[in-house]
């Protein structure tokens, strides 16, 4: 049998990713660590064990076959929403700042909307790369995958949790347009969405005013534009090559949280220009490799999975420098591989380990494609496939 | 698109099987296999649109993040380091400001600010409640506050909040030691300076007054603010949001630089003397509206002096004037106790009031007239009721005073000749010399408040006519500045030249290093020196004979003009402004002085700048003349009229025939209370006592037995003459010391005031003259 190879540059920009991240977190939150819990190694340490186990997750799945693990998509889907009704009872749910969106276990906590996230991703590729002929209907086609988003979007709009909204909702289009949905009957359903997002910002008047704080959030600077305000104030410190490692003065505990959602404008701070056009560049490197996987997949299942877990890396990197930028009104997103994260990050890298696994079918393909010389790539290719499969 | 195409080509080829593959017989294919969909062209073309979309959108995040960092990099980096920084500042000593002779008239003090970063503060003691109170008592202790007071700052939601401005260095000490000994961090105690006036009152419209920030707001502290306020210090520490210093930041310190020092023109003891005179023209006239005096050096526009009532005390700027009466006064809290302080107090009358002149204003139609040729003093004049354009102008003496020379018509003031020799010059030219002599614009003084040309202008004749003419050529019916009529006088005083009147004489800094220096400055030559010279001697001729007789003193040669104004309310509530210009000496003067006094409260009769307003003068400007050590030149009539004074002899011990002598020798005379026909009797005592100044015609009293002295009733003496008064009093026992010349206007003690027998009591006459 051919040796498989991963994806190299999947696995080096994401290993760098992590790596960077890690250093960031320590450089971020020590300040916050020694205030708050008297020790500043405290969330370094906390994301240190957490990366190792987001490694272990990452090779876990990389070994597993994506397609065994798509074919139990519709129980996870289930899971999933047990766990978001779960969620938002009092009692088992955890209440945070007035949303339910976490189990606490000791030290352990986990977000059902993670699992959610991957859930769906897996459980659209698997049914959608049986009936994406159907897609092109759009209410026998489209209309009841997008009812399965909207329940899990409904349980979300329960907790409340809007930016996992956003990200469930826009990964889901996403793979239906990737799956062949027309784009007509996107934009059709473009208007309705529209207002209804309209109607759910008004419910709440925090919203409304995040809203605002984002077209000018000096005028909020006390409130609800504190936060990017603060993150400005760090990026625009950073200039060119950035006040050095560790430098930082906006993780004075002037940015609240400055090794979650605004690791980015702390590392903007400390690492210039310079930092920020790393890493983006690393992103970009990520997001390549990984739609180049999408692209290359032996099957339809794998090009989906591949390509909503590259969607939705890429999204929540986007959203996360577009809020700290002020780019987009501010919502609760972590910077993937940096933002000090706990559960979410085993989540991540495991994803990463499905990309990769995915990978491994890819290039084998490839590999028997250039091996394979004269043979006829097609049965060559279904015969790999089988092997594959078999594995 | 290399890549691009390959990758197309690559899917087409192998989609393109697959399809056909998977067509061909499905039913045969496992689970699995249909679960083995093969990618289509369709989602490589839509993955690949997705990786440049996503591409796109991070790109542009980066194009942000570098808009930030280079765009907007400089004012974010400003924002951020205000929020990042604690800064502290350290208050300049604020400038000095002296008289001319370095004398100091506001003075900054060094004290302390005590101060407190609450946020940083509660943060230390844990936000100990009991820890906080027992801190805020301690300091409430040293502080004089109350204890909740500073609680209440400990608990606000800032990092930098006064507790204690200016407070004593001492004081500062203590809490300084205090807090040492504390370890308290978040407290403050750093230098600053406050600011004080040791004359009080003295020369308040001048100097004006400061604000808690020491920012001045009214006089030269205000004029001169950013010349004397220095450049404020600071401390500087990077902190973390609470205010606490972060470790690796260093504290940084800019030394405050302090202010220039400033030098006015004004003599403190002529500004004494002035302020004296003004106040005792208050209590004597019971003036409602109160009065200035300004006095100038005409030979270079220095204002010498300038007092304006009602006044106030700079250093409690907003306390309750004296002769108010509000049970709530809020001071500069109650905006309307503030607005009232603005417009009565704080008004320096002297630059910002404008009157009409009155009469004073004559010397300037003279000037014209003498100037352009078309009189001189022996030129015949008639004063008589003139009418024009409907108007009748009378003298202020009914019916005029007959026919006359032009001299003698401006020593009596006489309206309808003026009127005479204005129509003469003509309009056209009268007006020249209206508005070369400063009339129409601001003088430039280096004080605030002075109406700008336009408002000056607002309340003159635009477009004069021969009535215009007329009434302005006695000062009616037309307002200038106080300001503005004493620069005429310096230019009629110094041989014609309209000097810029200044306030300001030099600018040092705290070493004494001159940063500027102020030079008189000739706006403009109006007059020729003859002319000067001829008017200086009519006005002297004034003081001497005319109307002006109130003002002379014998030994200085003053020259001046007397003023009484119509206001707009005279007919109802007999608001006159009596005013009286002087120039000292005649011959070579070295300073002009100008009274005038807001509508006196005394008999109708009395209300005349000749009458009230000119003793003013005169007393003041033989103060201002013996300080400036100008020497007396007595006339022959100076002589003939004066009282020499006396220092009464030390006779007590003596027999009566020897006292008799004694007193004889400094040509006093006596009387004996008790044995007086025993010439070897004892004097036991004398009124007055021995080495006291009387006038040589006094009567000692002398005691033989010990008794208790005689007392006699002080009479009422109002409108007696010279004869009577004396007579009034000899006959009591008293002695008289005589002041002027005339009716008597006020006696040194009011009627009823029980006084010992021989005590001298100073009587002050007035000529009874009009205008």
């Amino acid at each position: 049998m051919e040796k498989r190879e991963y994806d190299f540059w999947l696995l080096f920009t994401v290993l760098v990713l992590l790596g960077m991240g890690t250093v960031m977190v320590f450089s971020a939150s020590s300040y916050n660590a020694l205030y708050y819990h008297n020790n500043k190694f405290y969330f370094f340490i906390r994301q240190l064990i957490w990366s190792a186990l987001g490694i272990a997750g990452m090779l876990v799945f990389s070994k597993l076959d994506y397609r065994r693990i798509a074919s139990s998509a519709p129980i996870l889907m289930v899971i999933s929403i047990v766990l978001l009704i779960l969620v938002r009872i009092p009692g088992i749910g955890s209440n945070i700042n007035g949303a339910y969106r976490w189990f606490n276990f000791g030290p352990m906590s986990f977000q059902p909307s993670e699992l959610a996230k991957i859930s769906l991703i897996l459980f659209l590729a698997f049914s959608l790369s049986k009936n994406a002929d159907r897609l092109k209907h759009f209410f026998t086609g489209l209309v009841p995958y997008l009812l399965v988003v909207g329940v899990i979007d409904g349980l979300l709009y329960l907790e409340p949790h809007m930016s996992a909204i956003i990200l469930i909702t826009a990964v889901a289009v996403i793979i239906l347009f990737m799956a062949g949905a027309r784009v007509s009957h996107f934009v059709l359903l473009a208007l309705p969405v529209v207002v209804l997002g309209w109607q759910i910002v008004m419910s709440k008047p925090y919203r409304m005013e995040r809203l605002l704080s984002f077209t000018d959030p000096f005028k909020y600077k006390q409130g609800s534009g504190f936060q990017v305000v603060n993150s400005l104030y760090a990026i625009a410190s950073g200039s060119v090559f950035g006040r050095g490692l560790g430098k930082s003065l906006q993780k004075y505990l002037y940015l609240p949280e400055p090794h979650n959602d605004f690791i980015f404008s702390i590392l903007a701070e400390e690492l210039g220009f310079v930092g920020s056009l790393t890493v983006v560049a690393l992103f970009l490197l990520f997001i390549w490799r990984g739609m180049r996987v999408a692209m290359n997949a032996p099957d339809m299942l794998g090009s989906l999975i591949a390509g909503g877990i590259t969607s939705l890396i890429a999204l929540q990197t986007i959203i996360n420098i577009a809020v700290v930028t002020s780019t987009v009104p501010a919502t609760g997103m972590p910077l993937p591989f940096f933002s000090a994260g706990g559960s979410s990050l085993v989540f991540l890298m495991s994803s990463v380990g499905i990309l990769l696994n995915i990978s491994k079918g890819s290039q084998t393909t490839i590999l028997t494609l250039h091996k394979g010389g004269k043979a006829d790539p097609a049965v060559n290719h279904t015969l790999t496939k089988r092997k594959v499969g078999d594995y | 698109m290399k890549d691009r195409r390959y990758h197309q080509k690559k899917s087409l080829k192998r989609s393109s099987t697959k399809s056909s593959g998977s067509g061909r017989s499905p039913s045969d294919k496992s689970k699995k296999e249909v679960m083995d969909k093969p990618t289509s062209i369709k989602l490589k073309k839509r993955e690949f649109f997705l990786l440049l979309l996503f591409s796109g959108l991070l790109l542009f995040m980066l194009y942000r993040v570098g808009y930030i960092q280079f765009v907007k990099g400089e004012e974010y980096q400003k924002l951020a380091y205000l929020a990042q920084t604690q800064k502290r500042q350290i208050n300049p000593k604020r400038g000095t400001i002296y008289d001319r002779n370095g004398k100091g008239l506001a003075i900054s003090a060094s004290v302390d600010t005590v101060s407190v970063n609450p946020i940083g503060l509660r943060d230390e003691v844990k936000s100990d409640e009991n820890k906080l109170r027992e801190i805020a008592n301690n300091l409430a202790q040293y502080l004089d506050m109350d204890a909740e007071t500073i609680m209440k700052k400990f608990n606000m939601n800032s990092r930098y909040e006064y507790i204690k401005r200016k407070i004593d260095r001492d004081v500062g000490t203590k809490v300084r030691n205090y807090l040492s000994n504390a370890k308290i961090q978040s407290i403050y105690v750093d230098e600053d300076s406050k600011r004080y006036y040791p004359n009080g009152k003295l020369a308040s419209h001048i100097l004006g007054f400061t604000g808690v920030d020491d920012q001045g707001l009214s006089g030269i502290e205000y004029v001169l603010d950013s010349t004397l306020k220095g450049v404020p210090g600071k401390i500087m520490n990077e902190v973390d949001v609470l205010g606490r210093q972060i470790s690796f930041s260093n504290e940084r310190y800019v030394d405050a630089i302090d202010g220039y020092d400033v030098y006015l023109t004004i003599d403190e003891t002529i500004q004494h003397y002035a302020e004296k005179a003004l106040d005792q023209a208050m209590l004597d006239y019971n003036l409602k509206r109160g009065g200035t005096i300004i006095v100038m050096n005409p030979n270079t526009g220095e204002i010498l002096a300038m007092a304006s009532k009602p006044d106030f005390d700079p250093n409690d700027p907003d306390a309750m004037p004296d002769y108010y009466e509000d049970t709530d006064w809020g001071g500069f809290s109650d905006p309307e106790d503030s607005q009232y302080l603005w417009q009565t107090v704080f008004r320096n009358k002297a630059v910002m009031d404008t009157y009409e002149p009155g009469s004073v204003f004559k010397a300037i139609t003279a000037a014209a007239a003498l100037e352009e040729g078309i009189v001189s003093l022996s030129t015949p004049a008639v004063c008589r009721p003139i009418s024009l354009a409907g108007h009748t102008i009378d003298c202020w003496k009914k019916g005029g005073h007959g026919s006359e020379d032009f001299l003698h018509a401006v020593y009596n003031s006489c309206n309808p000749v003026f009127v005479n020799v204005a129509l003469q010059v003509g309009i056209d030219k009268f007006y020249k010399y209206f508005k070369i002599f400063g009339f129409q614009e601001r003088t430039g003084l280096e004080l605030q408040g002075e109406p700008s040309n336009e408002e000056y202008r607002k309340n003159q004749h635009a477009d004069p006519k021969e009535i215009d003419l007329a009434v302005t050529s006695f000062g009616q019916r037309f307002q200038i500045s106080p300001i503005q009529m004493i620069t005429a006088y310096a230019a009629i005083a110094n041989g014609g030249n309209l000097m810029k009147p200044t306030i300001i004489k030099q600018i040092s800094d705290s070493e004494g290093n001159i940063i500027k220096k102020f030079e008189p400055q000739v706006v403009r030559k109006v007059i020729s020196e003859e002319t000067s010279q001829t008017l200086r001697g009519i006005l002297e001729g004034v003081v001497a004979e005319g109307t002006g007789k109130n003002a002379y003193i014998s030994g200085y040669r003053i020259a001046g003009k007397t003023g009484t104004s119509e206001t707009l309310t005279t007919k109802t509530d007999g608001r006159y402004i009596v005013s009286f210009s002087a120039i000292a000496p005649a011959d070579k003067p070295q300073v002009c002085v100008l009274v005038v006094l807001d509508h006196p409260q005394v008999a109708m009769n009395l209300r005349t700048g000749g009458v009230l307003a000119a003793p003013v003068a005169g007393r003041l400007t033989e103060e201002i003349l013996e300080y400036l050590q100008v020497e007396r030149v007595y006339t022959e009539k100076d002589k003939k009229d004066m009282t020499q004074e006396v220092y009464v002899p030390n006779v007590t011990g003596l027999t009566i025939k020897e006292a008799e002598e004694k007193l004889k020798a400094f040509g006093l005379k006596y009387t004996v209370e008790g044995n007086a026909s025993d010439e070897n009797a004892i004097v036991r005592s004398q009124t007055p006592k021995a080495d006291f100044s009387v006038p040589q015609s006094a009567t000692v009293i002398l005691y033989t037995e010990n008794q208790p002295e005689v007392t006699v009733t002080m009479p009422n003496l109002h409108n007696k003459t010279v004869s009577e008064a004396t007579e009034t009093l000899r006959q009591l026992g008293l002695n008289i010391r005589i002041r002027g010349s005339g009716l008597v206007t006020a006696q040194q003690y009011p009627a009823g005031t029980q006084l010992k027998k021989g005590e001298v009591v100073e009587i002050s006459f007035v000529e009874m003259i009009g205008d």
